[in-house]
């Protein structure tokens, strides 16, 4: 990890970024690959030789499904139920995420079902006490 | 890896509760989680012919000591289960735990330390502690069960953004299922009929079942013309995760089950043992596929480890259970193992396949939805179900061609694929 951030942690780092609506990721120097949400080491190859870096924040929605209401988390009461999601990112990272822009009912996600993958951009959720991972359907 | 039993490994017994609540189901109503669990370890005891003090080891399993506030419980059921001054570990792994502890078992025996250990799960997801009480027990709400039990899922990022198990496990396999098969939505709801309706009838001949009542009788008793009709009711049977409805999912359930595992040739006379021929655990974190939903990785390598181990083939497999809170990803499993050909299951449910009677049976205690789910305990309860199924004893519910190998895969949240393979000896 570099020096300067040494004694922050990637948690409140990945929340900070999100806050300020930049996705940060580490990169692996051994094996080149994303670990995003950030961690310690690489998810990939167990390298503890990592970069920090910003993800484009652009991907595609693979699958779109809806949650339970009242939501498993109490956070999420308010806007439960809500679209998630099940992504690749422009990077190749393989994400699930809360999805806006769809309608949580049978009839909106069959429809975005048999579209078929739709390309999506980060569209930060910001609930009363964290930023929340989100994107939406792109143009 | 050498991937290798030094010894043969035996369960020479196993006993499990009544899967239910301890405020209303009949048999463990007024029970304390001392003496259900206590229930569990005795017919588990007396099925191999030992007392609590012929054990070398106890290792006991709990995953939400939210609802138990029972930690430590190897010292604090040692005087309910008769295992005083014995070693003993007090271990989760969530809904895999009680096979994980057999596999933790096998090891301990085939090392040479131990001969005798008596592994058991309990878990009370339905009811809590009420207040500091010894003894008075209170429902727990829907909402606070999943909070206590995804602590198991990750903590820093998944959960505190929105992560939701019927989503994950539910929805998002099931539509991957979809596309990966050409399946249309309307054919995909009829089939997961079919497999609940095969699963609710397992439940109906299974005395220790949460559920014991059948689709059919479930749609007469209110008033529907038939299942299906009350399959697509929105009031009884809502989307959790579209296209997945609440019936393909887990039940919650207060429950106890325990096996004794032994040296091969010290399973007792008076017990009917089976051999644990191998296992394998391989673990994972979100998300738990890439970009296709249907095929998890983790599980690849728990079965192929447990194949592996016990030097048998997929076509060897007489009785398979998967774990099944999500019925869909519950097929999935079936399929990567090879017990079903990829894509057919929901027409093997429609043919009748997967029941009792059928010629690719599962999961024939009802599996999570009707037999319920006890986090820690539910593995155990599967392992009883695939020993009484290999001794013959399962009743109404029996595999007629008695099966001489059987599978047992779990997934203990979030996310341990467990995979034992049993033999006869």
């Amino acid at each position: 990890m570099p020096q300067a951030q040494a004694n922050d942690s990637a948690i409140k780092i990945y929340y900070d970024g999100l806050r300020q609506g930049v996705l940060k990721a580490r990169k692996c120097r051994s094996c080149d690959r994303h670990t995003f949400p950030p961690t310690t080491c690489c998810e990939h190859c167990g390298s503890w030789d990592l970069d920090w870096v910003e993800l484009t924040g652009r991907g595609t929605l693979l699958f779109a499904t809806h949650n339970i209401s009242p939501a498993c988390h109490p956070r999420f009461e308010p806007i439960a139920p809500y679209v998630y999601g099940h992504l690749r990112l422009d990077e190749g990272i393989t994400v699930q995420a809360i999805i806006r822009g769809i309608e949580a009912t049978p009839e909106a996600l069959r429809a975005v079902f048999e579209r078929g993958p739709v390309p999506v951009v980060a569209d930060i959720l910001v609930m009363d006490d964290l930023p929340v991972l989100a994107f939406r359907p792109a143009g | 890896m050498r991937n290798r039993l030094r010894e043969r490994i035996a369960i020479a017994g196993v006993g499990c509760s009544r899967f239910g609540d301890l405020l209303e189901t009949p048999e463990l109503k007024g029970l304390s989680i001392q003496e259900m669990t206590a229930a569990a370890v005795k017919e588990a005891l007396d099925d191999a012919g030992m007392s609590g003090q012929d054990v070398d080891a106890v290792y006991v399993g709990n995953a939400m000591v939210h609802s138990s506030q029972l930690p430590a419980t190897y010292s604090q059921l040692s005087k309910w289960i008769g295992t005083e001054l014995r070693s003993g570990v007090h271990f989760e792994a969530q809904c895999s735990t009680t096979n994980v502890g057999a596999a933790m078992a096998a090891m301990a025996i085939a090392s040479g330390v131990h001969d005798k250990v008596l592994v058991v799960g309990l878990e009370t997801t339905r009811t809590r502690v009420k207040d500091l009480s010894p003894y008075e027990r209170e429902p727990i709400s829907h909402q606070m069960t999943w909070l206590w039990t995804d602590m198991a899922v990750n903590q820093a990022y998944q959960v505190p953004q929105g992560y939701d198990i019927f989503s994950t496990y539910n929805g998002i396999v099931a539509l991957g299922y979809c596309r990966k098969y050409g399946i249309g939505i309307d054919d995909f709801d009829r089939g997961m009929f079919e497999v609940c309706r095969t699963r609710r009838l397992h439940g109906s001949m299974t005395p220790k079942a949460n559920i014991q009542e059948t689709l059919e009788d479930e749609a007469r008793r209110k008033g529907y013309a038939d299942a299906f009709e009350l399959w697509r009711s929105d009031k009884d049977n809502p989307f959790v995760a579209w296209p997945s409805r609440l019936k393909s999912l887990v039940t919650t359930a207060d429950g106890a089950s325990a096996m004794v595992v032994t040296r091969a040739e010290l399973a007792g006379a008076r017990s009917q043992p089976v051999e644990l021929k191998g296992f394998g655990i391989c673990y994972r974190d979100l998300p738990w596929y890439d970009e296709d939903p249907t095929y998890w990785e983790g599980d690849r390598r728990s079965v192929d480890q447990a194949l592996d181990m016990s030097g048998i083939k997929p076509a060897d497999i007489g009785y398979l259970h998967t774990h099944d809170c999500s019925h869909i990803s519950g097929l999935c499993t079936a399929e990567l193992i090879g017990y079903i050909e990829p894509g057919k299951s929901l027409a093997y449910a429609r043919d009748g396949r997967l029941r009792f009677d059928g010629d690719r049976p599962m999961s024939t205690h009802g599996g999570r939805h009707a037999f319920g789910h006890a986090w820690a305990a539910s593995a155990g309860s599967d392992t009883y179900e695939a020993v009484t199924q290999m001794r013959g004893a399962a009743g109404a519910r029996q595999i007629p061609k008695r099966p001489d190998i059987a599978v047992i895969h779990t997934h203990g949240y979030a996310m341990v694929g467990t995979t034992l393979v049993l033999g006869g000896l």
